[in-house]
Order: structure tokens, then sequence, then C-alpha cells
């Protein structure tokens, strides 16, 4: 039964909430196996500590708790959008992944756009050129891109365009010790940002590439490309005209599933950059084992996730109107 | 991907574990000193790598390394100390022990303030001393155990009455191990979950301006700072970088000026001290006095033998450690306490030699005296050894330590989880037989010694403390001696005699001294002024423009 758009939204965002009830439990289940809890890290951070220490520190963060009782009262926190508190940071949750979903998403909007409207040109130009010179040439460098290790590459580009040339900064979001403001912030975080973002974009492009070289191909197969061209139509209105928005499809999905991946994946980018992202905040978290700020990232992922997907569903739906909504 | 998640992994592991070990022999090394012909220059910005980055700014609640390198320049203690471990004037400008050693009056500077303009008195001392480091610190509640009053005459003198002689109290009243509070502002609420932790308002140098979680921290020049025309700095901005290679990298571009407890790791300082702009010094770690040891677990087979244990103890060439796995930064360790303690005698090397050309020859002696004969392919029994989580040295160090014991025919499986599983392991579920650790031994052995020997450390779930479970009488009794004895001579016997007997029963191997290293652009001065290092206030430090 076809319903309209309002309603599959509504009915979408509907069955979220079970799901990502469901998503925070196992979470918090899963969590619970790695042994030792945040009063043995911060003990262990302060290189000593007396019994009475560590108790205190238990009882503070609720530990001492039977595992339903954290798990119900966390459960019904995050219904009223308390997400609890960092002990470890000694912040609310919520205000700490505020904080660091700037800078996230100051890496992944534009990896995200980039690595797409990339990948979508030059995976449509490798399938133009089918197995000629430029073909070759894109697919061995997108494979080069992809295997290099995202470590490495962040680290070979900071001893290249940091150290020796000195044209880029070697980390950071911006330059700490001038305390730019307005425009001068605005250019001097730009400046910070190319690397990384470089970096990311390399490793992201190799996949949209491939997608899109392999979809276009599919496509040149198709029923309406061989009319087209019998109609006469030259073989760049065929590609860019008709092969292009239907080729976009795959692609399209597979960025749907990269933005979510996007949010806490690019730990190793932001651990070489030393960019204050959430990625590595998830990291630290688990090591710290605190709990609170880690499930609250959960979370927060987890709608992320489940409002791309209902986003890319709807494009599809605009994109290509065989497709309907049910 | 995985393979790189894993490698990242680690070096995170390590910063996480890196708040434990410091230590310099000074007598060894050339200590930089103020050349009092150069005059300092104002102001400038240093920007100092801090790893890992600092979980709170409540020096009186946490004694992590990163902690105390941020902390210390907002608040101060009562005394500072000089290379010869001899306590200074710092808030106290004087103080008197009593003759029997249970009575310590301090005097206080006068017309000191805190960074919000209400006057630094003997109030406060009580206060933090005994509303906060008393109750709350992780080292105070021991260090301050002897502690029952202090009265406070008038508002610059503080009296301190004991219930038995401490003398080694006053080694703990750096502005790192005490910082001194303002009553006014923490007497209001509960001090373990305080708004005031990370916004820091001290007497120090330096004020607490800002902290960007993930990036940086800045301190201003504090401009009614009680030493007159200090600092020269007009600010100090600390930035936290999680990746060890980077960190390297901005101080070879001149990003940041200083690093130190090997935020810079080993490898790259080889590299790095070639070149023109970068100095370093593994001087400044002399009150943090870390030892690398294994420790064994002595309650069950096969270490509850002390011949076993010993048999270890005899296999390890420490000097093979100290230069390929630490590439150099270190000393051979003889026993339970640090050779930085030569300076004031409290420290012998006349104990029991493990460290001998015939060690693995001596090794199997013991054993087969043991009765754990060698079977099948030469293997006498077999065990799982746990690996320091805090990076790659230590994976290295437990693999030599597996091929060494290889050659006693211990069969050895590696084993290595993160830091709270490892913690949870060793001092909680003391589900280990062999795993290689780094302890600080502290300002004065009765608080950081002690605390792994003595039987009254033996606390289920309470980390760094006697872990090995092992202690004696006589041990126990020797160490409560040492707690009360005033007259340096005879306690330094107490020592002594402990140390020999600590090593004749090797609870612990005792494998090197760990020497930590500060990794700095030559344009920064004086900021070495004190064994302190880089727990000190950087009131006299300055740039060279």
């Amino acid at each position: 039964m076809v319903v309209s758009r309002l309603q599959y939204i509504r009915r979408r965002l509907l069955l979220a909430v079970p799901i990502i009830f469901f998503i925070i439990a196992l979470n918090f289940l899963l969590i619970q196996i790695a042994p030792g809890d945040a009063a043995d890290v911060l003990a262990g951070e302060a290189g000593s500590a007396t019994p009475e220490y560590m108790d205190q520190l238990r009882r503070k963060f609720g530990l001492d708790q039977p595992i339903y009782v954290q798990l119900l009262t966390y459960v019904s926190n995050v219904a009223t959008f308390d997400l609890g508190f960092s002990f470890r940071h000694n912040k609310p949750v919520s205000e700490l992944i505020l904080s660091r979903l700037g800078p996230t998403l100051l890496l992944m909007v534009p990896v995200l756009l980039i690595s797409v409207s990339m990948g979508i040109l030059l995976g449509a130009i490798a399938a133009r050129y089918l197995n000629r010179w430029q073909d070759k040439t894109i697919s061995t460098v997108v494979v080069l891109t992809y295997a290099t290790p995202v470590f490495w590459a962040g680290l070979m580009l900071i001893v290249l365009f940091s150290v020796k040339l000195g044209w880029f900064p070697t980390s950071g979001m911006e330059k700490i010790a001038a305390f730019h403001t307005g425009l001068a912030r605005i250019i001097d975080i730009a400046h910070h940002m190319v690397l990384p973002v470089i970096t990311l974009t390399l490793f992201y492009i190799a996949l949209y590439t491939r997608l899109m070289r392999a979809s276009v191909i599919e496509q040149n197969t198709m029923d309406y490309v061989t009319t087209a061209r019998s109609k006469g139509l030259g073989e760049k209105r065929v590609l860019w005209g008709h092969i292009l928005r239907n080729a976009c499809l795959p692609v399209l999905t597979m960025a749907g599933i990269q933005a979510g991946a996007l949010l806490g994946g690019a730990v190793v980018v932001e651990t070489v950059f030393s960019w204050p992202g959430l990625g590595l905040l998830a990291y630290e978290s688990l090591f710290a084992r605190d709990l609170n700020l880690l499930l609250g990232i959960f979370f927060i992922s987890a709608c992320l996730v489940v409002l791309v997907n209902l986003a890319v569903d709807l494009l599809y739906a605009s994109l290509d109107p065989r497709i309907e909504l049910k | 991907m995985l393979a790189q998640k894993i490698q990242k992994f680690m070096s995170l592991v390590f910063t996480f574990g890196l708040v434990m070990l410091m230590t310099q022999q000074v007598s060894a090394q050339a200590v930089p000193k103020a050349s009092p012909t150069v005059t300092p220059q104002q102001g400038g910005t240093l920007v100092m790598v801090v790893q890992p980055e600092p979980p709170t700014l409540a020096s009186f609640l946490s004694t992590a390394a990163p902690v105390g390198q941020v902390a210390t320049k907002v608040y101060e203690g009562l005394l500072e100390y000089d290379f010869k471990l001899t306590p200074q004037p710092g808030l106290a400008k004087s103080w008197k022990v009593s003759p029997d050693g249970k009575m310590i009056t301090f005097k206080l500077q006068e017309n000191v303030t805190f960074h919000d303009g209400k006057p630094f008195t003997s109030a406060d001392v009580k206060f933090t001393v005994l509303d906060v480091l008393k109750k709350s610190h992780p080292r105070g509640m021991n260090t301050f155990r002897a502690l029952e009053a202090i009265d406070t005459p008038d508002q610059y003198t503080a009296v301190f009455k004991m219930s038995e002689p401490a003398p080694y109290m006053l080694m703990a009243l750096s502005g790192y191990e005490s910082p001194m509070l303002p009553k006014h502002i923490f007497e209001t609420g509960d001090v373990t979950k305080h708004p005031n932790a990370d916004l820091p308002i001290g007497t120090g140098p330096f004020k607490f301006v800002e902290w960007q979680k993930g990036q940086f921290m800045r301190f201003d020049k504090n401009p009614s700072y009680w030493k007159k025309g200090r600092p020269y700095l007009d600010r100090i901005v600390t930035r936290f970088i999680a990746d060890g290679s980077t960190r390297a990298a901005v101080l070879e571009t001149q990003e940041a000026h200083i690093a130190g407890f090997n935020a810079v790791l080993p490898v790259d300082v080889r590299r790095l001290e070639k070149l023109n702009h970068i100095g370093m010094t593994t001087s400044g770690y002399e009150m943090q006095s870390p030892i690398v040891e294994l420790d064994f677990n002595t309650r069950t087979k096969p270490f509850d033998d002390v011949k076993v244990r010993q048999a270890v103890a005899y296999a390890i060439d420490r000097k093979f450690v100290v230069d390929n796995i630490w590439f150099g930064f270190g000393r051979p360790a003889t026993g339970p306490i640090n050779s930085n303690f030569k300076a004031n005698g409290l420290y012998t090397a006349d104990v029991k030699n493990y460290n001998v050309t015939n060690g693995i020859e001596m090794a199997n002696k013991l054993l087969d005296e043991a009765g754990y004969k060698r079977g099948a392919e030469g293997v006498r029994f077999e065990i799982t050894h746990d690996i320091t989580p805090y990076g790659e040295e230590w994976r290295r160090f437990g693999e030599y330590v597996a091929q060494q014991l290889g050659k006693i025919g211990i069969k050895v499986t590696l084993r290595q989880e993160d830091v709270p599983a490892w913690l949870r392991r060793v001092y909680t579920n003391y589900d280990y037989q062999l795993t290689n650790n780094w302890i600080q031994t502290l300002a004065d052995p009765v608080i950081g010694v002690h605390r792994l020997y003595h039987s009254g450390s033996i606390r289920q779930g309470t980390v760094f403390v006697n872990g090995t479970r092992w202690s004696t009488p006589e041990t126990d009794n020797l160490m409560n001696q040492a707690a009360v004895e005033t007259n340096p001579k005879n306690r330094a016997k107490i020592y002594h005699d402990l140390q020999k007997r600590i090593v004749d029963a090797s609870p612990i191997v005792f494998v090197h001294e760990l020497e930590f290293v500060t990794v700095h652009n030559k344009k920064v001065q004086n900021f070495l002024v004190s064994p302190l290092g880089l727990y000190s206030t950087f009131d006299q430090a300055w740039l060279q423009k």
C-alpha cells in the first residue's frame, strides 16, 4: 500500500524508538563483559589508592548497584534525554558530546561531500573510457589509496607537508598560542582541516569510485541507453544526462552507510592529527570504562544511523520515480 | 584496518598507563642551573605537550602524572625541594620540628593571595590538610595518618600536632603532593564532586583560564603573584596529542616547546636529540623514582617457593633490558629503594646481587634444588606472564623475559589486556602468576615503598599496593620502626636491613630504575629548578626570543 511521505516518515520514526532502546540495552550488557571498572582506571591512573578511596569512587559512580538496577536507571534517564554524568571528565555527557560533535562534523561533512562527488566523477570517467589509460590510471591509484593504512598516510602527509615543507600545521584544530577570533579563526581552522580531510578522503574516494564505475558499466547495458544512442545522442550526453542519475543510487546507499560509520570511525585520523572528535572520545572512554559517556555516544550514533537511513530512503524515492514508499 | 586499530590501541593504552613512574639520578647528570649572568626575558607563551590528557585538574583527588604537570602551575605547596632532597621554603617561609618530633610549627609567607584576591592564611592550610588531603587524597590518607590536629594561633602560623613522629611527612608537602586549597571555595559542597575541581583557584604563578577537552589548557600569568617580578612567562598552554609520532613532530616543527614523562617516545628522542634546536634531559624526576619490576604471585605455585623466585631474578640481564628495550634510558636496579636515595643515605647497594654474569647457571641450579626437574623438551613447568598494558617497550620486555625463562626451562605464555582489566586481574582477583609492572617509590620510602611490602597493605581491590601478598613479621617491624625514627643515621640502618631482607626473599624482581626524558626546545630556560621537574610551578621559566 503506497503511503504519503509524511506517513512514511512518522512510521519509520516510531519504529526507530524500540530499535534504539534495544541497541542501548545490548551495548550496556556488552560493556559489562569487559573486566575492571571506572574506579580501577581512576585509581590506576592516580598511581596509588587506598581501599576507602576506591569504595568512595564506586559509590559515587553507582557501581555498587546490581546490574539490572544500573541498566534500568540508565534507560529511564535516556527516555527523558538525560544522558548522564561522566565522572571521569566531571561534566554531563550531553555537554561533552556536543562539544566534540562540532569538530566531528567539520571533518565528516567535507570528507563525505568531497569523496562522494569526486568518486562519482572519477568512477564515471573510468567507466566511460573503460580499459583505456584513463580507466587504468584511476583504478590503480584508487586501489593504492584504499590499501594504504590510514594512519600511515596521515603520518606521511604530516612528515611531508608539515615537517619538511611547513605548509600546514602538524595537528590540532587551531593554532593554540594565537587565540584567533572571527574570520582569522575560521581561516585558521580551515588551514588545520586540510591534511586530516585529505587523509580520510583518499581512503573513502576509493569506495565510491569503484562502486560508481561498476554501476555505470552495468547501466551501459540497459535498454534505455541503447535507445538513447540509437536516437543519435552523443556519448557525453548519454553519460551525463541519462546514466548518471541511475548509476548514482548504489553510491548513495553506500554514502548513507558510511555517514553512520564516519561518526565513530575516524578514530585513527583523530588520533594522528589530534583532532578533538567523537571517535577518539569513544575510544578513550572504553579504556577508561566511562560507561555513561560510551553509552551516550552509542546512543547518538544509533540515532544518526536511523535518521541517515531514513534520509537515504527518501532521497531514493525522489531520485527514482519507480521507487514507492511503502 | 584492524591491524591499524590495534596499533593505535597500543599507543593509546601506553598513554593511559604512563602516569606511574619517574626517576632520575642527580649525581650522574649535569643539572641545568640558572646562569646568573643571563637576565630572563619577560613574555611569551610556553607550549607544553602533556600525555595523556589529564582526567581532572583536582590534584587533591588524583596523583596521576598528567594532573601533576598542569595543576602545579596553579596550586602551590608549603615546601619546595632542592636537588639534595632537602626541603626549601615554599608557602611556608620557615618551620621548626619539636625535639620529640611530634610537633611542626610552620610560619607562612605573608601577603599571599589566591587568584580571586582573598588572602592565603593558616586556616586554608588547616582546611586543606585535615578536611581534604587526609580524607580524600589517594596518598594523603596514609601520609597524614599520624596527624591529629593543626593549631592556628594566628593567620600566619600553623602548628601540626602528631600522635607519633613522622619524618616522612616533610617530604610530602610539595605543590604536587599536597596543594594548598582555598578554604572559602572548597568548604562549601562536596570536595569530591566540587564544581571548582576543574576551575582551580590557587596561589600559583599562573591562573587557570580555559580547558578545551581533547585539545588544550590555557594558563595566564598571575599579575599579583607573591614572588615579585615572577613569573616571566605570559602564558602556558598545554596541548594534548594522542599519537606518539605527532608529538615528536610538533617539537620538531617548534609548534611546542617542551614535553616530559616520555611524551616523546624513546625511539623518537634519540632521533630528535640530533636536531640543533632540541635539548633533552633525564633530570627532574628524582622525587618520583620509578622502578620496573617483575611481580610474583607468592601465594600460589610455583612462585610460593623463594628459590624459584630467586632463579627468575638471576635469569634477567638488566643491562640488556635497559640498553635494548629502553634505548639506554635507565639504570639496573638492586632493590626496593631507588639509588636516588643515595643522596640522603637511605639506599644501600650491599644486598644480594642477582645481576651476575653466570646468572643462567645459578638459576638452573636453584630450580633443580627446588625440585623442578627438566622434563620433556627441557621444560620444568609452564606459566602465564602478564604484560603491563602501557605500550611497546612492555611488550618487548615481556618477550625478553619469556626468552630468558625459556633458557632455564620455564615455558612462558604471554598475556596482555587493557589497563582496567589488568588492574582487576592483578590487584582484585590475584589471578596471575608473573606480571611486569612499574611503581613510583616517591619522595620517601614510607610513602612509596612500604605499601608494596607491608602486611597491612594487602588490600584486595586497591591498586598499586602489596599485590604479591608477601610479608614477614620482621620486615613489617622494620617498616614500622623506620616510619617513626627521627634520627637519620638510625633510619638509614633500619632501611639497609630492610633492603637486604626483601632482596633475599625476592617477592619482586627489581629490574631497572626507569629514567624519564624531558625533550625541550633550547629556547626554554630555567624550567628545571628542582627535583620536581615539570611538577614545579615554572615561575622561573622563561623563553629566549
